[in-house]
């Protein structure tokens, strides 16, 4: 009798516990903070584009900073980052793991075309909206993925205005290609060379080289031998492109080495590619998607920004600008009323009057952003530092 | 004095265990994507029974017949690429080009093994490393029919199957997918299993040991040599057929010399020459790089210790290791056994 | 057609420059492969971390590229001792096959290891020299290629004059055709095992100093060379250093005239196509000294 009674007193008090447990968290419950916005990010950190994928982190992580000071529309932001090493397998799995535990409501990247090809399809079916901004090939809007948006001009795009300019502006009449093995660099040369024969341009040769080829000295050898050259697209990651530089300065070939050529490239150098090739990348021409010395709104807060978190002597590349853009761009669209993955990526479709640190950003029927402004070119002076070039 | 009786029990008594192995390994399979119900983790359990795949192959070429081959990943890549070419750009059908890709990867394989015929050890070991390579370029550089680095993408897994009766298995359903893998896995397991406790296993056990006696004996170590490339080579190749779809993108940088290492690795690690010991390396090496996800880049350093400290101190890998505390567990129970008898 | 000329000639200086460097990368593998019939997987990743040696030595020591190249030796030289003693005089007499697996996994652990500590980012490795170019009669060569040419060549007059005029080097000869005779005339087997693998390491330190500041520098840098290194063990004829010799310089002029006729992914294919077609026809390789009986 006494062990049923205490037994029976326990139970009650702890039922009374409990239900004033309950009863104190309820208020704190009904005020609980809208669920922050999760931001899945698809960067390759490792592997030999490992330099983008750490870049465009940085930048992302630098916006997601500066909108939780006072969030949007009452929501914060929460960055999920996997390592999609720039190519289709390791971006398959990483996509696969982000989908899985993080349930992103928007995902940025992948760092480059193959990784991102791969990734298109389970985007898709997962219904999550991508957003990519370093990819060139032709393939991630072209064939019109609903789910997948770039802000980063493509190839043809790119390629369009290279060989236009090349073309007018420095008087261009005979070009050799080189590129790396992969999706963006063939689609980068295959574009260009499209476009500057349709120009009336006269392609010499085309070489491409897979990403272990370490010696381009053979290759220049053979450039030499072509006759004149006016202008050297190259599409090369930094480390073959650095090796390549000084190759083609080595043969005479390039200005930097005495010699008349112009070496051309799209967006893949970063900053600081200068300074590794030396000499022989004065006179360099490239299409960058961010100008530092650009004077827009934009740009200087971003340079604001990034100088007081990682040192007034730094500068940040296109790549940075790449991943703050991004994250910016999806606050755009919290702004106007995105709160789940489909209402995000209706509202980014709708995007106006957006301008990120790389341009402005208007989206077409294949969500491929179409605003040229995003093409800045600058030309590498013999003190190793950027000129801009005013072409469009 | 050994008792006619106790013997046919013996037999019988393997024969029941092995019915048991069977059951057990089939009951294992079924409930498995029951335990991992989410996208990810069946994702990797079928990665795992491709890993399998690929190890028996490897187990049957270096275990059994003695042939070090260290560019196993080539023929998976000739499978791989072979099936679903006809498939995106022939549209043919899944199944058929499913064979045409095993016999392709198998053929080649014989390919080599007459190219190094006569060749032992180290020499092998290149010549085979040899042959990766050159398979690797040709799947590179042969853009109009590989699309090389470009990759080939959106490949579609098996058609779904109508029983008549029941419902239709649909194989983009990740969970069918997995059965379909290990369906073949457990078939390919079994028929291994019982070609090497044939006498063609003894012929290659002679091969492996001693060539030159083997010889005397009139076992041909060539013929045997190139069966047994031709079949671990056709088993590769399978595994690279599903591989392609389960993934659906197709890189040439999948069949890389160092996946070879990879699957070598599986076959060390495990211990070669039981079958059970390279899915036992299959499975671990698959599943432990997950669970050590956590620990970021060190976790190819603790993979390429272990393949060098199982190969210096384990030459029979964990399976050995195994199997020597079980016969000297069952030492001692026997030993226990007579001494309460006596 | 005149105009063909220079090119070709460059090719052909191009394809030297090539090969002197295959040679100095392979150097260690053939005396290795030589006298103890035993290839290390790792001969690859000792070059890389040689590589990274003289890249930080060089830069703690303002630029001091002999400096460098000392330390890269050095580090080789103790790479080579450790795995000699913890692989190979351990596994000595068993299958043949172990202490290869054993080098595979050696191999694996110290590019990732590497990989963890370095970064996957190519380092810019700048000798002085790799800057200078120097142009005489229409071609040209850059000074760290001329520096590259030159050291391979001392390297293999030295390693010749060792083999041949050395007491200890007649002993290692000795080891490679018979090390059962040998062990009973009375030479140290263990002592000169060591050696061997000390000496062919430290070759493989040395070829990663000079390249460090040709290749794209990362952790997988040796990589990229190995397999061609084993091919030329092989094409030369193994143990063979003048078959090294004839085979890396031949290697280098395929690579840089298919380069200038066809496309650089070809010349893989070419040199391991000859590969293939010599271990089928001619197994011994090019030049073979001796008879082997693993054919």
């Amino acid at each position: 009798m006494g062990t049923l009674r205490r037994g029976f007193s326990i139970a009650s008090m702890f039922l009374v516990g409990v239900a004033v447990l309950e009863l104190s968290l309820a208020p704190a419950n009904a005020q609980a903070p809208a669920p922050s916005i999760k931001i899945g990010a698809l960067l390759a950190t490792s592997g030999p584009g490992a330099y983008q994928g750490a870049q465009q982190k940085e930048g992302a992580e630098l916006a997601i900073e500066q909108l939780n000071k006072a969030g949007v529309n009452g929501r914060k932001f929460q960055l999920f980052h996997e390592d999609s090493a720039c190519g289709p397998l390791p971006a398959t799995q990483a996509a696969k793991r982000l989908i899985e535990s993080a349930k992103p409501d928007v995902i940025i990247g992948e760092s480059c075309s193959d990784g991102t090809l791969a990734v298109m399809p389970l985007v898709q079916q997962a219904e999550i909206p991508l957003i990519n901004a370093s990819a060139s090939s032709l393939k991630i809007t072209e064939p019109g993925n609903a789910w997948t948006f770039r802000i980063f001009p493509h190839a043809v795009m790119q390629s369009d205005s290279f060989a236009r300019n090349a073309y007018d502006k420095l008087g261009a009449r005979t070009a050799v290609l080189l590129y790396e093995n992969t999706n963006a660099g063939i689609d980068t040369i295959d574009t260009f060379e499209k476009a500057f024969i349709a120009k009336g341009g006269k392609v010499l040769v085309k070489i491409g080289f897979g990403r272990d080829v370490n010696d381009f000295t053979s290759i220049a050898t053979r450039i030499a031998g072509l006759g004149l050259v006016d202008i050297i697209p190259t599409a090369s990651l930094e480390g073959q492109g650095v090796k390549l530089a000084q190759a083609l300065a080595q043969a005479g070939i390039t200005k930097a080495g005495g010699g008349k050529a112009v070496q051309l490239s799209n967006i893949w150098l970063p900053a600081g590619f200068d300074e590794k090739a030396g000499k022989p990348a004065v006179g360099f021409i490239r299409i960058v998607q961010f100008n530092h010395l650009e004077n827009r709104a934009p740009v200087q807060e971003f340079l604001k920004l990034y100088k007081a978190k990682y040192g007034a002597d730094k500068t940040p590349s296109h790549l940075q600008a790449q991943g703050y853009d991004q994250v910016m761009l999806i606050a755009d669209a919290i702004r106007r009323g995105g709160t789940d993955a489909k209402s995000i990526r209706d509202h980014l479709l709708a995007t106006k009057n957006f301008e990120g640190a790389t341009g402005h950003v208007v989206f077409d029927g294949k969500r491929q952003n179409s605003s040229p402004d995003t093409i800045h070119y600058v030309e590498t002076t013999a003190d190793l530092g950027w000129k801009t070039l005013d072409w469009q | 004095m050994v008792d006619p009786m106790t013997l046919s029990n013996t037999r019988s008594a393997r024969g029941t265990s092995r019915w048991l192995g069977l059951l057990t390994c089939v009951a294992v399979i079924v409930v498995l994507p029951l335990i991992f119900r989410d996208a990810y983790w069946r994702g990797i359990i079928t990665i795992c029974a491709i890993n399998i795949l690929l190890a028996i192959g490897l187990d049957f070429i270096f275990g059994f017949a003695g042939q070090l081959s260290l560019g196993h990943s080539a023929f998976a890549g000739i499978g791989a690429y072979t099936s679903t070419v006809l498939v995106t750009a022939l549209g043919a059908n899944f199944w058929v080009a499913l064979v045409c890709g095993v016999v392709c990867a198998g053929l080649a394989g014989v390919l080599l093994s007459a190219f190094a015929v006569r060749l032992k050890g180290h020499y092998l070991a290149i010549a085979s490393l040899g042959f990766a390579v050159i398979t690797y370029q040709i799947l590179v550089n042969w853009i109009s029919v590989t699309q090389g680095p470009l990759g080939i993408y959106g490949i579609p897994p098996p058609p779904s199957i109508s029983i008549p009766g029941l419902q239709t298995i649909n194989f983009s359903n990740h969970q069918a997918f997995f059965y379909l893998v290990s369906a073949f896995a457990l078939l390919t397991y079994v028929l291994l299993r019982n070609l090497t406790r044939s006498p063609i296993g003894d012929a290659l056990t002679a091969v492996r040991e001693d060539e030159i006696s083997a010889a005397s004996l009139g076992i041909k170590g060539t013929k045997w040599k190139m069966m047994a490339f031709g079949i671990g080579c056709a088993i590769a190749g399978l595994a690279g057929c599903f591989y392609a779809s389960f993934i659906g993108t197709l890189v040439p940088d999948a069949f890389f010399i160092t996946e070879s290492f990879m699957i070598l690795a599986m076959v060390v690690i495990g211990g070669r020459g039981n079958l059970w010991g390279a899915v036992l390396g299959a499975v671990l090496l698959t599943v432990v790089p997950e669970l050590l996800r956590g620990i970021g880049d060190f976790r190819l350093v603790a993979y390429g210790l272990a393949l060098t400290l199982v190969a210096l101190f384990l030459p029979g890998g964990l399976s050995g290791v195994l199997i020597q505390s079980a016969r000297r567990f069952n030492g001692s129970v026997t030993r226990a056994k007579s001494e309460t008898h006596a | 057609m005149l105009d063909l000329l220079p090119i070709l000639a460059q090719q052909i200086i191009n394809g030297l420059v090539l090969g002197s460097i295959y040679v100095l990368a392979t150097l260690g593998l053939t005396l290795i492969f030589g006298v103890l019939g035993q290839i290390n997987f790792a001969h690859a990743d000792f070059m890389t971390l040689g590589a990274f040696a003289a890249y930080f030595v060089a830069r703690a020591s303002g630029g001091n590229y002999l400096i460098a190249i000392v330390a890269a030796l050095l580090v080789g030289a103790l790479l080579g001792l450790v795995v000699n003693q913890a692989v190979f005089s351990l596994l000595r007499g068993q299958d043949e096959t172990r202490p290869l697996v054993a080098t595979i996994g050696v191999s694996v652990l110290l590019e990732n290891a590497a990989l963890a500590f370095l970064g996957p980012v190519p380092y810019t490795f700048d000798s002085p020299y790799s800057s200078q170019v120097i142009r005489a009669a229409g071609m040209y060569f850059t000074m760290q290629s001329v520096l590259v040419m030159f050291i391979a060549v001392l390297a293999v007059g030295s390693l010749y004059a060792f083999l041949k005029l050395t007491f200890v080097g007649k002993a290692l000869r000795a080891l490679s055709q018979d090390q059962e005779a040998a062990g009973l005339m009375g030479i140290n087997k263990k002592a000169l095992i060591a050696l061997t693998f000390v000496v062919g390491s430290a070759f493989a330190g040395l070829a990663g100093a000079m390249l460090g500041p040709i290749l794209v520098l990362t952790p997988f840098a040796g990589a990229t060379v190995i397999v061609k290194c084993f091919a030329i063990v092989i094409i030369g004829g193994f143990g063979n250093v003048e078959g090294t010799i004839v085979a890396g310089l031949m290697i280098g002029l395929i690579e840089s005239f298919t380069t200038q006729m066809l496309s650089p992914g070809m010349s893989d294919i070419v040199v391991f196509g000859i590969l293939l077609l010599t271990l089928a026809v001619r197994p011994t390789g090019l030049i073979a000294e001796r008879r082997e009986e693993n054919v």
